[in-house]
């Protein structure tokens, strides 16, 4: 009787929070639509209006022609594009190269951040973690330079090992190369979110394990991996929505005549026979493909999650 | 079960880099060496100094002070959650200075409950045992013969986000005794609670006491908990204990002004007053009322051969009654309590309160009244002007 009265009361206080949002929304309208309608704006006119665009995608377009001007060919591009002997080799490469770097690239910025939440002078730490964040302002195409130089037959990694491997034209290097080169990139920026999630353990739950006997890594299992966890799960799904858009600039940076058996992927072919050779609707039609299986995993993903997850998700 | 010795600890919290040092000299050029009251020193901040207290077996000690005195750097040294700076700690006879927190055999109640809030009840009850390889179900046993003992048995499945403020409160307590440690340390373990809720738990806390049969060292800034709780109160300012002694002593015997200001609510009055010495008696002078001590606090005052001087005199507002003839005294404010009013008088500029009984009342009090006030002899506190020290001591 009493836990259903407590439920009734919170029910009551759940409602009346409600009305009271509601309240205050329409008392306070102009603030909201000050703020929102900028945003609102921007996403309509950059992200909706050019989704437009897709028509190319069922179009033998024809620049001069314009959209509606130019032939419709329904689904000839996808037809094409799946039938095509390469197709296997595109998708195969972009799903390795997306898959490996999820695997690898993933739990890094995680690892670092446990490590980072471990140092206890706070001026060290901020020391440490500005050196972790530079790679990320290096542009991609100087990356890219460095890794050439670095990998080169006469580079530093060949001197260090005393050989004369020309990194770059082995296919069997690319995805090492390209995986691990992302990770020293990006895994420091990265950890800033989990950094900042971390900031929320509880120092006394921390101090708590102490006593109770935990060590480091079931500190980590008890105190901190529960803080992070859903930022770590919402991370992930993003990831796996994501895990068909393999940067384009950086496969095509690295990319050598000898290595495209492994570094031809999807967003480069797009590219190549888009802007290269001109055939615009073939290359909607690849990019439509690319981000319909992103939206499929992304959905599917989340609602993996969200049972594994006491219905946490996106 | 085992007895604690704290010899001359200090707890030092050092500078972070030289710069730091350099900016706090620069900073506290002008003032005399102390910020916040506690003590800096080349090394840094000194948060607690000279501490020396032996705790027996199965005793209930309390430290207790105002915020930043050190009650809980203290506490956190004897866990092992903060380095010990100087002096030596002792538990059950063996030097623990170095030791892991997890070998000390200790168990602490945290003030945020610190439940891991992934962990259902039992889970967090059991968590210490699991991590020490104790076996399924001795740790089963172990896990519901606290919950029965803290009533907090159709809880167990429960995750603490689905409980109360005060059956999070039993469930951290349940954690801390299923490891049956030598000392329990408690942080301030009620004052997240409601008064209702905390005046129940602090029940709670005597029952467990008697079952549990451990030394217990409780922090608290709270007074009341510390009188009732305590075998022994320590209290603590800046860094330094003040006095230590059962909750009676401190209360009729304060050492200082401090400690007499501390214990008791509401407030003890003070007052500007002369010592009088005549031949083997003492009497203290208030605005022209003079008032002699009782036979203990005269020896007392004999012993310590103490002449006539002025003195800071402290009465409790329970020990000054209204009378007759006595002090002379405006009514400021008169605050029923029920039992009691607070009468509020001010007494040649000082706020003077007195605690009237409602059954001795014979009319009420309004602003501006005239009443006399008075106190008897054995209820006096003589401290030092120049000290602060009662001069009993």
């Amino acid at each position: 009787m009493k836990k259903t009265s407590e439920s009734a009361a919170a029910g009551s206080g759940g409602n009346s929070k409600m009305h009271n949002t509601l309240v205050y929304f329409r008392q306070h309208w102009q603030l909201y639509v000050i703020f929102m309608l900028p945003a609102f704006l921007l996403t309509i006119i950059f992200r909706y209006i050019p989704m437009g665009g897709i028509a190319i995608a069922f179009t033998e377009y024809n620049p001069i022609r314009g959209i509606f001007g130019s032939e419709w060919v329904g689904f000839e591009h996808f037809q094409r594009f799946l039938s095509s002997p390469d197709f296997m080799r595109y998708l195969v490469n972009t799903l390795k190269l997306s898959v490996f770097g999820l695997l690898w690239g993933f739990p890094a910025p995680i690892l670092l951040a446990f490590l980072l939440n471990r140092i206890l002078s706070a001026k060290t730490k901020q020391k440490i973690q500005l050196v972790l964040y530079m790679p990320n302002f290096i542009s991609v195409i100087v990356l890219c330079g460095i890794v050439r130089i670095l990998l080169a037959p006469t580079g530093m990694v060949n001197m260090m090992l005393g050989t004369s491997f020309n990194f770059m034209t082995m296919p069997s290097a690319f995805r090492t190369i390209y995986i691990a080169s992302g990770i020293w990139q990006g895994a420091g920026w990265a950890s800033i979110i989990y950094t900042a999630a971390l900031s929320n353990a509880s120092k006394e739950l921390k101090e708590a394990a102490v006593i109770d006997g935990a060590n480091i890594i079931q500190q980590i299992k008890a105190v901190e991996w529960p803080a992070i966890k859903d930022t770590v799960l919402i991370q992930f799904i993003m990831s796996v929505g994501n895990i068909m858009s393999v940067g384009f600039e950086k496969a095509y940076a690295l990319q050598t005549d000898l290595n495209l058996n492994a570094s031809e992927i999807i967003s480069t072919y797009v590219y190549k026979k888009g802007l290269l050779d001109g055939d615009y609707g073939f290359s909607t039609a690849v990019g439509l493909f690319n981000t319909v299986i992103n939206v499929i995993l992304l959905v599917t993903m989340n609602s993996l999650v969200k049972k594994m997850n006491d219905g946490k998700g996106i | 079960m085992a007895s604690v010795q704290l010899k001359n600890i200090k707890k030092v919290y050092p500078y972070i880099s030289g710069e730091d040092k350099k900016k706090n000299k620069k900073k506290n050029a002008d003032e005399p060496e102390k910020k916040i009251n506690l003590q800096i020193t080349d090394e840094g901040v000194v948060a607690v100094q000279q501490f020396s207290l032996d705790i027996k077996d199965k005793e209930f000690i309390v430290l207790v002070g105002p915020s930043g005195c050190g009650k809980s750097t203290t506490l956190r040294m004897v866990a092992g959650l903060e380095e010990i700076s100087g002096g030596e700690l002792i538990i059950d006879g063996k030097v623990m200075n170095d030791v892991a927190p997890k070998d000390r055999d200790i168990a602490m109640v945290f003030q945020n409950y610190a439940l891991y809030p992934h962990m259902t009840v039992y889970e967090n009850m059991a968590f210490s045992l699991k991590l020490r390889h104790t076996a399924k179900d001795e740790i089963d046993r172990k896990v519901r013969e606290a919950a029965r003992i803290l009533d907090i048995t159709q809880y167990l499945e429960r995750k603490p986000k689905a409980l109360s403020g005060g059956q999070r409160q039993r469930v951290a307590i349940g954690r801390a005794i299923v490891r049956a440690p030598k000392v329990m340390l408690m942080d301030e373990p009620l004052s997240n609670l409601d008064a209702k809720l905390r005046n129940e738990m602090r029940a709670e806390i005597i029952k467990l006491r008697q079952r549990i049969d451990t030394t217990f060292m409780y922090v608290t800034h709270d007074q009341t908990e510390a009188m009732t709780l305590g075998d022994r109160i320590v209290i603590m300012r800046d860094g330094y204990i003040q006095q230590i002694g059962t909750p009676q002593e401190v209360f009729n015997h304060p050492a200082n002004l401090f400690v007499a200001g501390f214990i008791g609510m509401p407030v003890m009055n003070f007052f500007d007053a002369e010592l009088k010495r005549e031949g083997n008696n003492y009497f203290v002078e208030l605005s022209g009322v003079k008032v002699q001590l009782d036979e203990k606090k005269t020896a007392r005052l004999l012993k310590n051969n103490v002449q006539s001087q002025p003195i800071t005199l402290g009465v409790r507002p329970e020990h000054t009654h209204v009378s007759d003839t006595g002090v002379p005294a405006k009514v400021d404010v008169s605050e029923m309590m029920g039992s009691s009013v607070h009468l509020h008088v001010n007494a040649d500029g000082r706020d003077v309160i007195i605690i009237v009984p409602t059954l001795d009342m014979e009319n009420n009090y309004n602003y501006g009244d005239l009443v006399h006030f008075t106190f008897a002899g054995n209820v006096a506190h003589v401290f030092s002007k120049e000290t602060d020290k009662n001069l009993e001591f």
